[in-house]
This record gives C-alpha cells, structure tokens and sequence, in this order.
C-alpha cells in the first residue's frame, strides 16, 4: 500500500518557485528520502503534504485521504524546518499542549498515562534531564530533538521530517538515524526531506531527487545507484596534456575525465566503471601508456557522486 | 478549542505582559482613586446642589471608563498584533497547524485564548474603577444599569481583537498594530467630534462621516452606549451626558445598532477563518 501519494501536484509563488507536476508514491513502511540542492522546492513538496499549503493543482493523499484532511494528520507527525516552540512553556507543557492539538481533552493529557507518554518521548530524544526547563533556554539541537518528541508523541504511522539533523551535532544525529530505525522497525513510514546525504544513504529504501521544482528521478535507492555504475579515481605520474585524449581512446565505454593536474605531471582522473575488471584495464592502460599508477580505487560515496551528475547534466556541465 | 486559554495565560505572565500591565493599572487606579476622593471633598465643600453633584460624579465616571477604555484597547493591540503573521513568521504556526485541526478551529481558538483573559482584564478594570466613583464620589449605581454598561464595556475590546486578528492574517505584526491603532483612533475622535456637535448641531455630510467611521469601527459608539447605559439610561444619562464638552453622548447609538455590532464580530471571525484557512504557512 502507498501511504504517500501524489499525482502532479503543483504549487507556485506568483509563478515562480515552488514545484511543479510532482508525481511520486512512497510505499508503507519504508524511510523515504527526498534530494535536491537548495531551491529545489523540496519544502514546498513537503509543506503541502503536512496541509500547510494548498496546491495550485494537481491531486495527492496521505495515508489513504486527501490532502490536508484532520483524519489523515491525526496519524500523520511533522517536524518543521523552521520552527519554535513557544518560548514560555516548557517541554511537558508543549507536549501536553501538542496533546490537546491532536484531539486529546485537557484532562486526558493530564492523566497519568500521559505523563508517563511525554517523560518516554522526551527520554527517547535526550531530554528528560530538561523537562522543567523553559524552551527559550534550549539551543538549536535541543528544540529540533523536541520538535521530534512532538511529531511521534501521539504514535503516528507516518513521520514527515524536514532536515531534522540540522542543528544536531555527529552524536545527535548518530541518536536520531537510530531512533528512525527503530521507527521503521516499528511499522511506521518515515518520510525524510534532507540535505544530509549520508543519512539518506545510510537510512532510505526509497528516495526521490527534485531540481528546480522537477521530479528528476525517484524508485529504490539501489536502483537509482546502481544506474550510475561505480565512479574510481585514479592518481598517476608523468602527465602530459595531450594524455587524456591518447587515453579515452583505448579506454571503451569507461570515459576517463582530468580532475586535476600540476606542471610536475602529476595529475588525478576519474572514470564510471560497470565493474572492477574495467578498473583494472585502465590501470594497466595507464601503465601501457607510460604513466606511473600511483593510487586507485572506487569512490567512498556513491550518492553524492549521484547527486552531483543529477545536479550538473541539468545544468549542462559535465559530472566530475 | 479552550487549549489556547492556558497557553496565553502562560504567555501572558510569563512574559510579564500580565504583570507589567496590572503594575502600571494599579498605578493609575491609585491616582484615580486619590483624584477622585480629592475632587469629590472640594465638590461637597462647595456645597453645590443636588444636581450638580450628581453631574460632578458623572464626570468622574466618564474620565475614568475612558482612560480604562484606552488601557483595555493597548492591551489588546499589544498582545494580539502579532497572533498570525507574527507567529507565522517565527514559525510557531508550523508545528500547530499541522495537527489534526481544522484551521478555522484553530483560528476560533486563538481567538477565544485572547478574549477570556482580556475579558478577565477588562472585569478588573471597569470594576476597580466603578467601584471608586462608587464608594469615594458616593454615585448612586444600579445592578441593571451596572451589568449592561458593563457588558458593553467588555465587548469593546472583543471586537477590537476581532479587528485585529482579521488584519493579521493579511498582515505582518507592525502592519496589523498601525491598522487596528489607526483604526481605533478614528474611532476615539469620531466620537469626541460628535461629542462637540451636541452643543451647535453638526453639518449632515459631518454627520455622514461619523456615521461611516463608526461603522467601519464602531468601538466608540459601543463605549458610549455603554456608558450611557451604567449613568442610569434615559433616567439620569440623557440629562449629564449631553453636558460634558467632547465626552458627550450626542446621539445614543441605538439597539439595531448594537445588532449590528454584533453582525460585524460574527462577519470579521468568519473572515478571518476564511483567510487563515486558505493561508500558506
């Protein structure tokens, strides 16, 4: 079953902005990851899915319903990019207050049962040592790691996150991807738009890659990799100018492209291999050719060298 | 949709809106109050009728109920121009209005968090000032007269905070706060200009012109039927009112007028509704 779906969903600011005729379907129970440099209309995408923006056209549900139903965004938690809590209260009273948001009466959040709800949830995002605290205190990090408190308070089949690693130093977002894993392990869909490409790389079955408001690609993520092959670099000695073409040449299909060179003939290059055996071919073609082959190996990641090629064939470079 | 009443209460103190406001309140209560008791001690030293008396103590009331009025309108313009825009712009919207709720239930909520404690502050006002006049100045007061000017002393600042959530939906927080005081002041004047024509009649198209500005605001007319109202009706208020200089009530706004009042809060709220509704966050 999709839990996301949408079918040319369009939304503009005076015309300009925004995205376009986004199509994409995100299937229950998986991390799904939405790419896209800066501009991209990510946020647009995703604020229309939390019902804070009504869409030009276009057609979408959320967990069976149309978008911006109350019923759907009872099971649906959301964590903004850009938000604040109010500065007077204090964790529990966000959470209690957030309790009532979702439907639940004054005195049920005051229960005891509640209680024990909000001190888990905000033990589960690090910071019960902070419940009495006022908001206003908290830094960056500790409002985001509330802002996730309060998005999965309520149980929640989906979760919506909008770059909720951003404030967060290397051990908060180490804690948050295994919090996110435990959500999926859980049954619940995880719906992540980021910047973070490790994240995504790490955490996502599924992703979807938006630029300048297009949907570019989306499916599974190992399919989406496997269409970029492997990218190797390669660094050698006694470069010449006229070397490169000399070299594409007799390379077959595996384009060989100059990353960088000095006067001294040093020089690093890249290439996109279907495999290590076509790795291997240009290693002793380098050597054929009367290079010194002084290092070789498979880029550490694939997604970025993904992101980068989407990125730069739209905008009619060519990928390094 | 009562969420909203114990979130802005805790706003309220805990920004120390609520405390600075009752500071300063009970600073001016006490200068009324010694004012009032000083004033009230020459009137009965001079020994002027009955009547006069009587008049003397109205003025009381009617300096009084207007600065009160003025401090119940800062307060709502102060801790409501920013309700949407402002909390939209500093993203405290964000996480609100994705939650299971209609935004119009959530516009009406905001609404209601606001109008109980300005209600609370108004009750305290008009009652500390009241019962001043009451007690010091000796104004004979009655529960009937009491309860409708008070009614109408409170709906003033309801309807003002109608006024101004409606404008901050469309506008950022300083917009809304120069709207709705621009607004409220035309009002003030308009009433005070109408004040000054009971005594040599007024010109139809000046006539006209209040009339618009009233409907456009009617803040003032509910004010002065208000206090109108709590001088006793047309028994005593009628006689005092019309010799007060620009505090005078020329003409009572009437009961359809009041109708209308009411007509004007439901279409702002359900104005405001619509907007928020149809609002990017």
């Amino acid at each position: 079953m999709m839990i996301i779906e949408t079918d040319r969903l369009t939304k503009s600011y005076n015309g300009r902005g925004g995205c376009r005729g986004i199509t994409l379907q995100v299937p229950e129970g998986c991390i799904f990851g939405l790419l896209g440099p800066n501009g991209a209309g990510k946020s647009t995408f995703v604020k229309m899915l939390a019902g804070l923006h009504r869409p030009d056209s276009g057609r979408a549900s959320v967990l069976g319903l149309p978008l911006g139903r109350p019923e759907a965004r009872r099971q649906l938690g959301y964590l903004p990019e850009l938000f604040r809590f109010q500065d007077w209260l204090t964790p529990e009273e966000v959470l209690r207050f957030h309790g009532q948001l979702g439907g639940l009466r004054p005195q049920e959040t005051h229960s005891q049962d509640f209680r024990l709800r909000i001190r888990d949830s905000l033990e589960l995002v690090g910071l019960s040592d902070a419940a009495e605290r006022r908001v206003g205190g908290f830094s960056k990090g500790m409002q985001q790691r509330l802002g996730l408190a309060a998005a999965l308070l309520l149980d929640p089949k989906l979760v919506i996150l909008d770059e909720p690693a951003s404030a967060l130093d290397p051990i908060g977002r180490y804690e948050i991807r295994s919090l996110l894993k435990r959500l999926q392990g859980r049954g619940v869909t995880v719906f992540l738009n980021t910047h973070l490409l490790e994240d995504v790389e790490e955490l996502c079955d599924e992703a979807a890659f938006l630029y300048e408001g297009e949907l570019l690609a989306s499916g599974p993520l190992r399919e989406l990799l496997s269409g970029t092959g492997d990218n190797w670099r390669f660094r050698v000695g006694g470069w010449l100018p006229e070397t490169l073409s000399e070299l594409n040449d007799s390379s077959g299909n595996a384009l060989l492209r100059l990353i960088d060179s000095d006067e001294s003939g040093n020089a690093h290059l890249s290439a996109r291999v279907t495999d290590r055996e076509q790795a291997g071919y240009l290693c002793s073609l380098f050597i054929r050719s009367g290079l010194t082959l002084y290092e070789s190996g498979p880029e550490p990641n694939n997604l970025e060298a993904w992101f980068l090629q989407m990125v730069k064939s739209r905008q009619g470079g060519i990928p390094q | 949709m009562t969420m909203y009443i114990s979130v802005t209460f805790k706003e309220l103190t805990r920004k120390r809106v609520f405390l600075v406001t009752l500071i300063l309140t009970l600073f001016f209560l006490v200068l009324f109050a010694f004012g009032v008791r000083e004033l009230a001690h020459t009137v009965e030293q001079n020994q002027t009728s009955p009547a006069g008396a009587l008049l003397n103590k109205m003025v009381f009331m009617v300096l009084g109920l207007f600065f009160a009025q003025f401090l119940t309108a800062f307060f709502v313009l102060f801790s409501s121009m920013g309700i949407i825009t402002g909390e939209r712009e500093n993203g405290l919207l964000l996480a609100v209005a994705a939650r299971p709720l209609s935004r119009w239930k959530l516009y009406l909520a905001k609404w209601l968090g606001h109008a109980v404690w300005i209600t609370v502050y108004s009750t305290c006002l008009f009652v500390a000032v009241v019962w001043t006049i009451h007690s010091f100045a000796g104004l004979p007061l009655f529960a009937g007269d009491l309860l409708r000017g008070y009614g109408l002393f409170i709906w003033m600042p309801l309807l003002l905070l109608s006024l101004t959530m409606l404008g901050s939906v469309y506008l950022p927080m300083l917009g809304t706060g120069i709207l709705a005081a621009l607004l409220y002041g035309f009002s003030l004047f308009s009433g005070l200009v109408g004040g000054i024509t009971t005594y040599g009649g007024s010109p139809p198209a000046l006539d006209k012109a209040l009339l618009l500005i009233g409907l456009i605001l009617p803040t003032d007319s509910v004010y002065r039927r208000g206090l109108y109202e709590l001088l006793g009706g047309s028994d005593w208020a009628g006689l005092a009112l019309s010799d007060m200089g620009p505090f005078s009530v020329g003409s009572v706004p009437s009961n359809s007028f009041l109708l209308y009042t009411a007509g004007y809060a439901i279409v702002l709220l359900l104005l405001g509704c619509r907007a928020f509704s149809r609002k990017d966050l």
